[in-house]
């Protein structure tokens, strides 16, 4: 069923009732898993993404000849100066409408992890780990759009609560453009966070910046677009990924002072806490 | 499996600071392409593409199938790409390694979910018969830019390939040999072209157009964008790598349409080329008595 | 065009002023239960009332996340878990954690990492690899650490050099899966550690029980303190029992056997000439007979300490055996008795948060 834009001007509502600039519901948690090093929840209004971190450790054995091709690798190797991110990504069977099983050698797939171990490695400090692995495995629990953007996030999230030095937080989400690309319409307006549908119909992209800065650490575009629209699209989703960024802040900060009420870290001591004796 | 050797820290380096004052190794500007060159071989369909060392060769081939039972209109379109030991000995066969899982799904997101090639135009019988147009990428040497060089055999095998003529009469399907009817081309939509920029530096400032090997292997982060002559983006893809200022993406996106519209007219003008030096008149030049010998004076 | 980017709305209405000034006492009576869970709707404020935000609080305002600016001033120095963007002063914090000053120098400690090796830190570790001359041990590090052969106790007698014997059969001083507790003597560049086993204290665990705290969402779990081995007496007729706390998250608790000081006393050796004194016996794997009340008291000790990571509380020594004293007081209220040692979900709740009391 085709998707009906023509509701979709600035002051109108889109098909989920969201306005153009309105994110869905982002709903993070961590410390999910009790047996990992770092492990987090994220849903972005119906995509849920869980995400699990191990290391940084020791490079174990690489599992079964298939390994190189279906992990996507950063960095070379174990016995480099740097640590390699490895990132598998499952998505589960009943994860979105059609039931379709992916492979694991699915190239949409390797291309995403492809896609996030070098995310990560360009924020994460690897180079303190040197001859290590840092595994991060995600499993795509939900789809409704936006799969990279949660997926970025999700993994982020999981690092930071693995305490792994990172130069800030990277976020992602996608930005599209209110009318499809055979109407040309040259007052197409941008939209924020596409959901499933949208994302079918509509030209759109995924952006993932570097903390609160317009720096753009991954861009993906898939779909026919004017070079007119990207401008704008850009703008939105930078935008968007900062209220990303403080929502994803929020959640390892209310971690933190839960730790702190509970004892379980020290206070610790600031630059205002000036009694030198 | 025989590892790619890395260069040294201070080869890194040299090329690193080299590429800071905005030289390159090989004398070229930041923006510059290295010289494209593109051969058709005798058969339609053959395109081997050279840009500097690195050499692409795309052959475009076509079959009688039948559709798949969940799009029973359209035809079958797919793109496959070979990087053989031949190129690397980082190659392995049969074992697809990132750098080719990333070119095919590049290509594939280039050329074929743009709809570049109608796919529609391929069915021929509903739900029973249908073109299926393949189009094998071999890389035969590797010297830095594979997917721009691919990307343009690809789109210049296709818009080269003639496909038998066919009728459909009394529902009866006659496929014409090409003595009996001229072949046709495909029905071409528009020419997507590939533009990679490469980022050097830990601020990713450096951005330089079609990198060599030894830049690639240097680089700290690479972006494809893929437009067409009329300033349409088919696919960007950033896959990660070092952050870049939201500001001069855009900019780079400009330039790569200045560079994609180049491709495209150069593209333009070998495809008459050589369809000059085909046109021999038309049957009746063939039907002709007139030879090229010369009598003896 | 200017942008405005909405952010999402809360499911439910955000909380009233007075709400978000209570939640603070909220957290800590907070459950915890399996993970953070949050209120969405303190996440849903947007960035510009961060001012009336329960980070006002003092206690709070050393938490840091990463990208944080800590100073901009170039007087400090940066230290762990931070760092200096490219042509900037500003030292930036590069993790999730609480900064701390010692003197100029700033750092940050994350709120959870692995462990990471310091000289000196008492270890329980597994080994995982024998090589020609060292073992390769598990201690929940980065790395994996190295046990030379050189550097434990020989059996002989007396302390002597290793021989090419000693190197033939290693596998029978520590064989893989063996569980060891060491110390770390000395650290490589690149943070992999060397261990020893030199004295009496360490080496081959036996007669007991592996806990793994880290990982398991509880701060860095065991805290380095005085002491991290002692022997207590156990309850409802157990006999006594060691703990080891590896600093490294590992623990091990095991039934207290006097065997070595029997053999001290039975051949009047000065405590000098203990560690001289090595049998093959320290490298048994065969363990000692241990009755089911003292087996019963040792699975109780455990449900403590796991019980103690899962609500959050450091791992210490006078936690562990105020939490043990009191996991037997729970028990006999109960009804089943001494044989309860149930201590997971609302009881280690209801433990924890009398210890903390």
């Amino acid at each position: 069923m085709p998707l009906d834009t023509s509701t979709y001007g600035l002051a109108l509502l889109r098909v989920d009732g969201r306005r153009w600039n309105e994110l869905r519901r982002i709903h993070g948690q961590i410390r999910t898993q009790a047996a990992a090093d770092g492990s987090s929840y994220l849903e972005m209004g119906h995509t849920k993404v869980m995400c699990v971190v191990t290391g940084p450790s020791e490079p174990g054995p690489r599992r079964g000849g298939a390994a190189g091709g279906a992990s996507g690798g950063a960095g070379s190797g174990g016995q480099s100066k740097d640590a390699e991110v490895v990132v598998n990504i499952v998505i589960a069977g009943f994860s979105s409408v059609d039931r379709k099983r992916r492979g694991r050698g699915d190239k949409r797939t390797l291309e995403m992890q492809f896609t996030l171990s070098n995310t990560l490695a360009a924020t994460l400090h690897t180079h303190l780990f040197p001859h290590s692995q840092i595994n991060i495995s995600l499993h795509v629990l939900s789809q409704d759009g936006s799969l990279l953007a949660a997926l970025i996030n999700a993994a982020t999230l999981a690092c930071v609560d693995a305490g792994i030095p990172m130069t800030d937080y990277v976020t992602a989400c996608t930005a599209g453009s209110t009318s499809t690309y055979a109407a040309n319409d040259e007052g197409a307006d941008p939209l924020l966070d596409l959901n499933h549908q949208e994302e079918q119909e509509l030209p759109g992209l995924t952006v993932a910046t570097l903390g609160e800065s317009d720096k753009v650490v991954a861009l993906v575009c898939e779909s026919r677009v004017q070079i007119s629209r990207l401008e704008g699209m850009l703008a939105v989703g930078v935008d968007g990924c900062k209220q990303v960024r403080e929502i994803l802040d929020q959640v390892i900060k209310a971690q933190g002072r839960k730790m702190i009420l509970e004892g379980t870290v020290d206070k610790g001591t600031g630059l205002n806490d000036m009694d030198l004796d | 499996m025989p590892r790619e050797a890395e260069p040294s820290l201070n080869e890194k380096q040299f090329v690193l600071q080299a590429l800071h004052d905005s030289v390159r190794l090989d004398g070229r500007e930041l923006e510059q392409y290295r010289p494209l060159e593109l051969t058709f071989g005798d058969q339609y369909g053959v395109a081997d593409v050279t840009l500097g060392k690195t050499r692409v060769l795309a052959k475009a081939s076509a079959e009688l199938t039948v559709p798949y039972a969940d799009r029973p209109l359209d035809g079958i379109f797919n793109i496959a790409t070979e990087l053989s030991p031949m190129t690397s000995p980082a190659f392995e066969v049969n074992r697809p390694t990132e750098t080719e899982v990333l070119i095919s799904r590049l290509l594939e997101k280039t050329v074929r979910r743009s709809g570049a090639l109608d796919t529609e135009s391929l069915c021929l019988v509903a739900g029973q018969k249908c073109w299926s147009i393949r189009v094998d990428v071999h890389v035969l040497s590797h010297d830095g830019n594979l997917i721009d060089a691919a990307c343009f055999a690809v789109v210049a095998a296709l818009r080269h390939f003639r496909k038998p003529d066919t009728s459909m009469e009394g529902g009866v399907l006659t496929v014409y040999t090409p003595a009996e009817r001229e072949p046709v081309p495909l029905s071409w939509l528009h020419s997507p072209f590939c533009v990679t920029w490469s980022f050097f530096g830990e601020e990713g400032d450096v951005a330089v157009l079609d990198a060599t090997w030894m830049e690639e292997q240097v680089r700290s982060g690479s972006c494809t964008i893929s437009l067409n002559k009329h300033g349409e983006i088919c696919q960007i893809a950033k896959l990660g790598g070092v952050p870049v200022e939201a500001v001069s993406l855009l900019q780079c996106t400009n330039v790569a349409l200045v560079k994609a519209k180049d491709m495209s007219s150069k593209l333009d003008r070998w495809l008459a080329e050589d369809a000059r030096r085909r046109d021999k008149g038309g049957l009746l030049a063939e039907l002709s008595a007139e030879n090229d010998r010369v009598p003896d004076m | 065009m200017p942008i405005t980017i909405l952010s999402p709305k809360p499911s439910h209405p955000p909380p009233s002023p007075h709400d978000i000034s209570d939640s603070d006492s909220d957290l800590s009576s907070d459950d915890g239960g399996g993970g953070a869970h949050l209120d969405f709707a303190s996440l849903g404020l947007p960035s510009h009332q961060k001012s009336t935000h329960p980070s006002n609080n003092p206690l709070f305002t050393n938490l840091v996340t990463p990208g944080t600016l800590i100073t901009p001033d170039p007087q400090w120095m940066r230290g762990h878990g931070t760092y200096i963007p490219p042509s900037t002063t500003n030292i930036t914090s590069s993790l999730a954690g609480i900064t701390t000053r010692t003197n100029k120098l700033i750092s940050v400690s994350p709120l959870r990492a692995r462990y990471t090796p310091e000289v000196g830190d008492l270890v329980v570790g597994r080994i995982l690899e024998v090589q020609a001359k060292r073992w390769r041990v598990d201690i929940n590090s980065i790395q994996l650490a190295s046990l030379p052969l050189s550097a434990i106790n020989l059996p002989g007698g007396i302390l002597r050099k290793r021989t090419e014997t000693d190197e033939l059969q290693i596998r029978t001083f520590f064989a893989e899966g063996d569980l060891v507790v060491a110390e770390v003597q000395q650290l490589f560049q690149d943070g992999g550690a060397i261990l020893h086993t030199r004295s009496l204290k360490y080496g081959k665990l036996r007669n007991g029980l592996f806990v793994a705290l880290s990982g398991q969402g509880g701060g860095s779990g065991v805290v380095r303190s005085r002491r991290q081995v002692w022997t207590m007496e156990g309850q409802n007729g157990g006999g006594k029992m060691d703990v080891i706390l590896g600093v490294n998250g590992y623990v091990w608790i095991s039934k207290h056997v006097e065997q070595v000081a029997k053999e001290l006393e039975q051949k009047h050796m000065g405590i000098t000439n203990m560690e001289e004194n090595v049998s093959a016996g320290v490298y048994s794997s065969q363990n000692d007979f241990i009755d089911s009340a003292t087996m019963r008291e040792i699975a109780r000790l455990r449900n403590v300490v796991t019980a103690l990571v899962e609500n959050g509380c450091r791992v210490d020594e006078d936690m562990v055996i105020r939490g043990y004293a009191e996991a037997c007081e729970m028990a006999m209220l109960g009804e089943t008795g001494a044989e309860d040692i149930y201590l997971g979900g609302q009881r280690g709740e209801e433990l924890t948060r009398t210890l903390r009391n």
